[in-house]
């Protein structure tokens, strides 16, 4: 007995609440309509919340001969290699269908979305713990006999329908089901739901699966166009195009003007004679591509950036803020849109304005007694879309031309000095030292707690890890502050950076000691 | 309680319950499919339907996944059921459930309850054990929802030996519909012929499975609402009490299972399929059959239509089992091959027995080729099959096809693994965008940081995702309704105050009794945080005892509130459990307050699902009027945000997510929101209860304002349009690859 007649197998990959359901429905539907014996059956089970889901139908291509003729027997469970067509409506859910063996080389046609929706693993990493996604896409090209794949979160977006319509259309496209587009159009006329929009995303998917349709244009850079630049910056822009090498201006050019944006062109000249020494270093190397001078521009110009009060006001006080904020939430024209910013800066933030002798005392006297910080630290609800909201952020933002005389200015630019010294350190022993002392900075970010957390972290590594490190007493320096880095990106609560720190230290110390 | 008896008229239990998570108002239709007729459609509504044919008098039961969608389909159904004078009751619990058929004890009437197992039949255990010692007049069937394997929600364990140990016949049809809907009707019928209750077992996705079966005409009860019982049957031999429960005992071995018996084989409920490899054959539990048809089809063993080289003997009757045609069916053969879901291994053991009885010295397998431990899937089933077979060697088989099965299916898997390089991340279960349960483990993390954790005697609910990232939440979880009174060891027994959170659903299903009142009684001095959200949302929302009408959580028919307090317990606070500062403040006092007694928070607001549900109706509503309506969501600069990501280790909303820096000196993401958010306003309240950052906007998009608001709005715009700050210095040309979607889709 020959394996012989078997069913067309179609696995459906989705999340809770993105309709996998309801494309179920609409394939079963359509195969109902056409006497198709067909079975299908879902697991949502606590996975409607969110999680994972899967649905599996089985159809036959042939319709029953008789209303009454026995029912093939279908199964249940999709099996490893056994899968016709796999439909995933997500980039990592179509990773765990190959991973799973559902997405065959000589059987499977996959038709999946390449947009992603991340996971919590990946979303609450402090860093950047995002999964690759141009290797699923490399993997679906070797395991999916055929594939159809695009980003079709984006092109329901762009049709205005829901996505599952869209995947429906590519199914009908791909032409693998004994079921021809018209009737599943049928089964959505018939189904009564958001028919015009349903019927419009199935167009587009279809046309897609057909070739029809083309990937969408490469992205252009959508940021507001900038205002024509002035004296100073063009002096800014001649002076990196002229001092530094071609292969830093992308990064130096765009570092510069966020200098000068910030504050002044005092300030954005102190920034390019910062980059001095580092520029140095990259020329009296052989076939220099200049990458400590672009990391070190990268991460001075964020650290010279730094974000506070002024700034944070400065850059919600935008003319182009407001008109991102309105496309982001999906406003009409003209439409009026109330906002509301959340901000509860507290005395330090406060102090830092002032001048370093008041707000040291202010700051002391705070940190006497927890309640008094607490106290003083009002959550505040500013209407930005009213005068008097408005005006007390840009009257903020205008705190720019006495920033310099802040007490917060002036401790940054002692802890920026402190830390371009340990990269020039760094740099005079070992360059790829150099190169993941500049990294550190990655470090430095965040608010409040956040940030303070931050800079405790980098000051623990550059004693225990980084300074050990130029003395010479740590066995595969680089490696050994990269790892320590990503250790306190790892957990808020810096466990896994203390026993990092422990075994470098443990290593160092047995490095120096006579043996 | 019926509508009369209050001053408004309300919904009764069953007709509140409609209107879950998901409608079956046109499916309820195929319920009055007549003679002949073909219904397509889930499986658990041709339950409904194979039990309305069957003539049930009553129907009751107790949400839960798999058979969360019986008990919506149920209270749809009202009508219909009302027209036969079938009276539907929404049981508290399963205990309740399994009592209702008590019915069926002392009159001809049947009765058909369902919950989710293994939980619900833990629940219900103890009526369970006294129905199926004294027996049954009338059908009594329990519809058990198997909750085992890929997609479960519970503990893993099976349901057999209830059957086995109280003596509830367990039947376990076929996959198909028509099957099932067979066996609900035979079903009945063995129960009154042996006056032992039946409990139907289906699995996950028997119960979701879309099929068709030839109908029947509904059947009239006898008895019903509409022709009530008049007199009362009083048999002190039907109560559970010596001497009698003695005299039971015996009638259940002496009688009840050899009439039993005697009906499955009369009735041949169990099926025998010829194979023309006679030297080996395969006893397959009925729910299973469908699987393994196909994983013989993959060795090409059998076809689509059924029609299998081995013999199979099919179990639609899994207790009891038939001695003689387990002996009939193996005599002749070398080797036999059991294939049964889950430990311990009670039919394989039973066959051997059997077989050693009957002096047959066939070889049987089972837990030899197949695991122990979880589901039947096609692939674990075509690998044992394909063991089976390679230890077995039939005439005529071709093992090497069998071994490139195998090995092609592992060759697939080890491709697919080469090519990914590492596992591919989870996507664990969490709350929903918006839910309300969510700022309560914040508050709690938040409070963590401050006097550090504590023991949290987690429960059941949407809430036990808390456990998963990103709070890690909840130390132990005992059952439903159960997080109080697991507290009452280790309370005493631990430095700190614990915590114990029950959702409202464990409230009524049992916590109020072995919680509330039991801590109350001992006079427990720990924290009790009550989630009411209004519904038991796990399952799908269904209704509760204090359900909100029309979203309105003061309205109620019953109050947590006032049963608590009369309880004795006087420390209890109501928060709205999106003011998380009051809420970190609330359980900052209850964790430190001197006061000695049960501290009970009510973390107060309806389920996000059943909200959104009535407020975009109402929008759609109020638009399509031309009326005022806002819509509130929430926003993150991407320049302020510096992708620390501490909001969403404070979150997890599923709404609340990560992009590509459009900062080219950047390389984190960023966090987002997603255009999905329904501005809950927990991000506002998390930047400012955790003291965050400044990158959070909430934005209310006013549709149809009013004059004077147009005209506030332009005046506004008109002067802050004079003084926004400088646009950003940019030296380099503008740089490729930096678009996210939404702004291409405004662009078009």
């Amino acid at each position: 007995m020959s394996e012989g007649l078997r069913p067309v197998t179609v696995l459906i990959a989705a999340m809770g609440g993105e309709g996998g359901g309801v494309l179920m429905d609409w394939i079963v539907r359509a195969a109902r309509s056409l006497n198709l014996p067909v079975q299908a059956t879902s697991v949502p089970g606590v996975a409607q919340r969110t999680g994972a889901t899967t649905y599996y139908v089985e159809l036959l291509e042939t319709p029953r001969q008789a209303d009454d003729a026995p029912e093939p027997v279908m199964d249940l469970y999709p099996g490893v290699g056994d899968i016709d067509l796999m439909i995933s409506s997500e980039l990592v859910e179509t990773a765990r269908a190959i991973e799973r063996g559902f997405v065959s080389p000589t059987r499977t046609t996959l038709i999946a979305s390449t947009h992603r929706v991340y996971s919590i693993l990946e979303k609450m990493s402090m860093g950047d713990a995002r999964y690759d996604g141009d290797r699923i896409i490399a993997a679906a090209g070797k395991m999916a006999k055929r594939r159809i794949m695009f980003d079709m979160e984006r092109a329901a977006g762009r049709v205005g329908c829901p996505m599952n319509s869209i995947i429906l259309g590519a199914i009908a496209g791909s032409g693998l089901l004994p079921i021809a587009p018209e009737v599943f159009e049928e089964g959505i006329r018939t189904g009564g739901k958001a028919v015009e929009a349903n019927l419009a995303g199935f167009a587009a998917g279809l046309a897609y699966a057909r070739g029809e349709a083309m990937e969408d244009p490469p992205a252009k850079d959508s940021r507001p166009k900038p205002p024509t630049l002035n004296g100073a910056a063009l002096a800014l822009r001649a002076r990196v195009e002229n001092e530094f090498p071609a292969q830093t201006h992308t990064i130096l050019l765009e570092a510069a003007g966020r200098v000068l944006d910030y504050q002044d062109p005092r300030y954005a000249a102190l920034y390019l004679d910062r980059l001095a020494d580092f520029l140095s270093v990259d020329k009296a190397r052989a076939d220099s591509d200049y990458e400590l001078t672009r990391e070190v521009g990268r991460h001075l110009a964020l650290r010279m950036t730094y974000e506070d009060i002024i700034r944070v006001a400065q850059l919600k006080t935008r003319r182009s803020r407001f008109e991102r904020v309105r496309r982001e939430v999906e406003a009409e024209p003209g439409q009026l849109v109330k906002i509301t910013e959340f901000l509860k800066p507290g005395v330090e933030e406060y102090a830092s304005v002032l001048p370093p002798f008041v707000a040291r005392r202010i700051i002391s006297w705070a940190g006497k007694k927890k309640s008094r910080a607490a106290k003083l630290q009002i959550g505040m609800h500013v209407r930005t879309d009213t005068v008097f909201g408005f005006a007390n952020l840009r009257l903020v933002a205008g705190l720019r031309r006495v920033r310099r005389r802040g007490y917060r200015f002036q401790q940054e630019q002692k802890l920026i000095e402190d830390w371009l010294a340990l990269v020039r350190e760094a740099a005079a022993a070992d360059y790829a030292l150099a190169l993941e002392t500049t990294e550190c900075a990655r470090l430095l970010k965040g608010y409040g707690d956040t940030h303070a957390r931050g800079a405790e972290n980098f000051a623990r590594i550059a004693e225990a890890v980084i300074r050990p490190a130029i003395a010479g007493h740590v066995r595969d320096a680089a490696k050994a502050v990269r790892r320590a880095r990503d250790s306190a990106l790892a957990d808020p609560e810096g466990k896994d950076l203390a026993e990092v720190l422990s075994e470098v230290g443990a290593g160092a110390a047995a490095d120096v000691s006579p043996s | 309680m019926t509508a009369q008896t209050t001053q408004k008229p309300r919904k009764t239990g069953a007709q509140r319950q409609a209107g879950g998570e998901r409608s079956f108002a046109k499916e309820v239709k195929l319920l009055r499919l007549g003679e002949g007729d073909i219904f397509e459609g889930e499986g658990i509504l041709a339950v409904t339907k194979a039990a309305l044919q069957a003539g049930v008098s009553y129907v009751g039961g107790y949400q839960g996944s798999p058979v969360s969608h019986l008990v919506d389909v149920l209270s749809e159904a009202k009508d219909i059921l009302d027209e036969y004078g079938v009276h539907l009751e929404i049981c508290a619990n399963e205990a309740g459930a399994a009592a209702m058929l008590g019915a069926s004890v002392n009159y001809p009437i049947r009765g058909l309850v369902t919950w989710k197992s293994i939980v619900g039949t833990n629940v219900a255990a103890d009526a369970l054990s006294s129905l199926a010692s004294t027996g049954v007049k009338g059908g009594a069937m329990v519809v058990i929802g198997e909750d085992y394997g890929e997609g479960a929600s519970i503990i893993q364990e099976r349901s057999h030996a209830y059957a086995l140990k109280s003596q509830i016949w367990l039947l376990d049809p076929r996959p198909n519909l028509t099957s099932i809907t067979n066996m609900v009707e035979k079903g009945f019928e063995l129960s009154e012929a042996t006056n032992t209750p039946v409990m139907l077992e289906l699995r996950i996705l028997a119960c979701h499975v879309q099929g068709r079966f030839v109908c029947k005409d509904n059947a009239t009860p006898k008895y019903s609402r509409n022709n009530p019982i008049k007199i009362p049957e009083f048999n002190v031999e039907r109560i559970a009490l010596p001497p009698f429960t003695y005299q039971q005992e015996r009638d259940k071995v002496t009688r009840r299972l050899p009439a039993a018996i005697q009906f499955v084989k009369d009735n041949k409920l169990n099926e025998m399929f010829p194979g023309d490899m006679e030297e080996v054959g395969i006893i397959v539990q009925g729910g299973l059959y469908n699987t393994l048809i196909r994983s013989l089809g993959r060795l090409g063993l059998a076809d689509l239509n059924g029609n299998s080289r081995l013999p199979l003997y099919v179990l639609n009757v899994t207790h009891p089992l038939i001695d003689d045609e387990i002996v009939e069916f193996c005599a002749g053969k070398s080797h036999v091959l059991m294939v049964e879901e889950g430990t311990p291994e009670y039919i394989e053991q039973a066959i051997h027995v059997a077989l050693r009885k009957a002096d047959v010295n066939t070889k049987v397998s089972g837990k030899d080729v197949l695991p122990a431990a979880g589901q039947y899937t096609n692939d674990v089933m075509l690998t044992g099959v394909a063991e089976f077979i390679r230890k077995a060697e039939p005439r005529g088989a071709d093992l090497s096809a069998v071994s490139r099965a195998l090995a092609d299916t592992a060759a697939l898997k080890q491709q697919a693994a080469d090519l990914l390089g590492g596992t591919v991340p989870g996507r664990p279960p969490t709350f929903c965008t918006g839910c309300p349960e969510r700022p309560v483990f914040t508050a709690i993390k938040l409070l963590e940081r401050e006097l550090g954790p504590t023991h949290i005697s987690a429960d059941i609910g949407c809430h036990t995702f808390a456990a998963l990232p990103p709070f890690g939440l909840g130390n132990t979880v005992l059952g439903y309704g159960a997080g109080l009174a697991s507290s009452t060891g280790i309370a005493p027994n631990f430095e700190k105050r614990t915590i114990s959170i029950m959702g409202d659903g464990g409230f009524w299903h049992g916590g109020l009794t072995s919680g509330v009142a039991s801590a109350a009684f001992n006079q427990a001095d720990s924290v009790l945080i009550v989630m009411k959200n209004g519904y038991t949302s796990a399952t799908g929302w269904q209704y509760l005892p204090s359900s909100p009408k029309d979203g309105d959580m003061s309205d109620t028919r019953m109050s947590i509130e006032k049963t608590i307090k009369a309880l004795g317990i006087t420390w209890q606070k109501k928060v709205h459990t999106y003011d998380l500062g009051k809420m970190v403040k609330t359980l900052r006092e209850a964790m430190t307050t001197s006061r000695a007694g049960l501290k009970v928070i009510i973390a107060e607001a309806e389920c996000q699902l059943a909200k959104q549900r009535r407020v975009k109706a109402d929008r759609t509503k109020k638009l399509a009027a031309g009326k005022r309506a806002v819509r509130p969501r929430f926003g993150i600069d991407e320049d302020v945000c510096t992708g620390d990501h501490s909001c969403i280790r404070l979150s997890g909303c599923p709404s609340l997510t990560i992009k590509p820096n459009p900062d080219p000196l950047r390389t984190d993401p960023v966090a987002h929101i997603k255009e999905d958010c329904v501005g809950c306003g927990l991000c506002g309240e998390i930047a400012h209860a955790a003291a965050l950052c400044p990158s959070f906007y909430q934005a209310d998009i006013v549709y149809n304002p009013n004059l004077l608001e147009r005209a506030l709005s332009r005046a506004r715009r008109a002067v802050i349009g004079r003084f926004y700050s400088r646009e950003a210095v940019r030296l380099a040309e503008p740089v490729a690859g930096v678009l996210e979607a939404e702004e291409s889709r405004a662009a078009a």
